[in-house]
């Protein structure tokens, strides 16, 4: 095979292969004034205009419309914009609560300094991108698992196995619909771990939200 | 632009035509729908010839907001504007009106109780060329179409399950959005069922489709996921 011919090969197979990007959101945060408010959101997500749109929102409450328990970024941005553009929702939450990371003594207060520097990062971040992406993006994934490092109980084993279960969830999503550009928006802290699940599936290109 | 992206915006803007014969009707429904995402206003007028006089590219929605819904004004409109969804505001919901409209070339009504997402959809979709109706009165509002023409047997043609469920959905009513959100499916593929449809049944257009599904009962068959 020559080089144009592997060229052309290689086009036909990621043509087949479902584009697929994840987005981070910051629940409460999005209400402060900051670069990535809830305004910058919904337009964030107007432009890129997915046809589907997969929400950590379990399938019952999807069913029963029952969204009182969704993050406020669900809630006052994304469900409205869905709702009223050909934007689609697919749920692809799972059936348990997540447990907050706490613990007591030294351990408590590790996760407690550790999560005022996330606050800090997203606060300072200058838009969505600075939050999705480059060092400020791993440097909250690793403060993020520290934190969960920290917690006692099963955070860890819950959040492994919150993220199998979104990840398994947006692949059948993909899989449904080959054809569709795929939009995933889910808590920032849930991103990192999702995309490198995801590449590790050859019928989904995993791309950045701003090539979807 | 920081975003790559933007042109896929472009692509699926509607462009708006608001035909209100009141000042202040005209005005709030322009203040009301010029920031609603996916539309684009490209006017607002009060008399049928200043319609005449506006080419904006497609797709286009004409949405009218007449005191009294005359079958007479669809046709005229519809005379000019061959290819433009036209979509009316009314009070209530009337069969017998729906009907007598959606003969005269009509592409939906919708109630003024109505929100301004479900506004906004509507204009979408009627875009689209999509009946907009109330989902309790489309089937009603297809048979009493279909009555008087003939029924063709439907016994060879074959449909896929999921052409099948799209089917259904279309002939309650639905609008592709709708279809595709009970299918968790993307628009653009119910589009491309819906074509696979047209094709096999012989018809050119989703009322058609729709008035073909009615009279084969496809919207009594409940195979849809919608109501799994």
């Amino acid at each position: 095979m020559d080089h144009r011919q592997g060229k052309q090969a290689k086009t036909v197979a990621e043509k087949e292969r479902t584009r697929v990007a994840v987005l981070g959101t910051l629940a409460e945060f999005h209400h402060e004034p900051i670069p990535y408010d809830m305004s910058a959101l919904v337009d964030l997500v107007a432009e890129i205009n997915p046809d589907l749109l997969c929400l950590d929102i379990t399938p019952e409450q999807w069913h029963k419309q029952s969204f009182g328990n969704l993050p406020p970024e669900y809630q006052e941005a994304l469900l409205p914009l869905a709702h009223q553009t050909d934007i689609v929702v697919a749920p692809i939450g799972g059936g348990q609560a997540l447990p907050k990371p706490q613990a007591d003594g030294w351990r408590g207060k590790a996760i407690k300094r550790l999560r005022n520097w996330i606050a800090t990062l997203q606060r300072t971040a200058s838009g969505p991108d600075a939050i999705n992406q480059g060092w400020r993006h791993h440097l909250a994934n690793y403060l993020y698992a520290a934190i969960r490092w920290f917690s006692v109980g099963e955070v860890e084993k819950a959040t492994r196995e919150h993220t199998d279960h979104l990840t398994h969830a947006v692949l059948q999503v993909a899989r449904r619909d080959p054809d569709a550009r795929v939009l995933v928006v889910v808590n920032v802290q849930y991103c990192h771990i999702i995309r490198g699940r995801l590449r590790t599936y050859d019928d989904v290109e995993v791309a950045a939200y701003t090539a979807l | 632009m920081r975003h790559n992206v933007s042109n896929w915006n472009r692509l699926l803007t509607t462009n708006l035509l608001i035909y209100a014969t009141s000042n202040l009707h005209r005005a709030a429904w322009q203040a009301l729908l010029e920031k609603q995402p996916g539309i684009s206003i490209e006017g607002a007028v009060g008399t049928f010839k200043q319609i005449a006089g506006i080419w904006p590219s497609p797709p286009v929605v004409v949405l009218v907001d007449m005191p009294l819904v005359q079958s007479e004004l669809v046709s005229k409109i519809r005379a000019i504007k061959a290819d433009y969804g036209l979509l009316f505001l009314v009070e209530k919901y009337d069969l017998d009106e729906i009907v007598a409209v959606l003969r005269a070339g009509a592409t939906g009504l919708i109630t003024h109780d109505t929100t301004v997402a479900e506004l906004s959809r509507s204009i979408i979709a009627a875009g689209r060329g999509e009946i907009v109706l109330p989902q309790e009165l489309a089937t009603q509002a297809l048979i009493a179409l279909a009555r008087g023409d003939d029924v063709k047997n439907g016994s060879s043609v074959v449909l896929t399950e999921r052409e099948q469920e799209v089917l259904d959905l279309l002939a309650r009513g639905h609008t592709n959005k709708n279809i595709a959100q009970a299918l968790f499916l993307s628009v653009r593929t119910v589009e491309a069922h819906l074509r696979n449809i047209y094709g096999k049944l012989g018809v050119s257009s989703r009322t058609e489709a729709a008035i073909w599904a009615v009279n084969h009962d496809h919207t009594l068959s409940g195979r849809t996921a919608a109501n799994r």
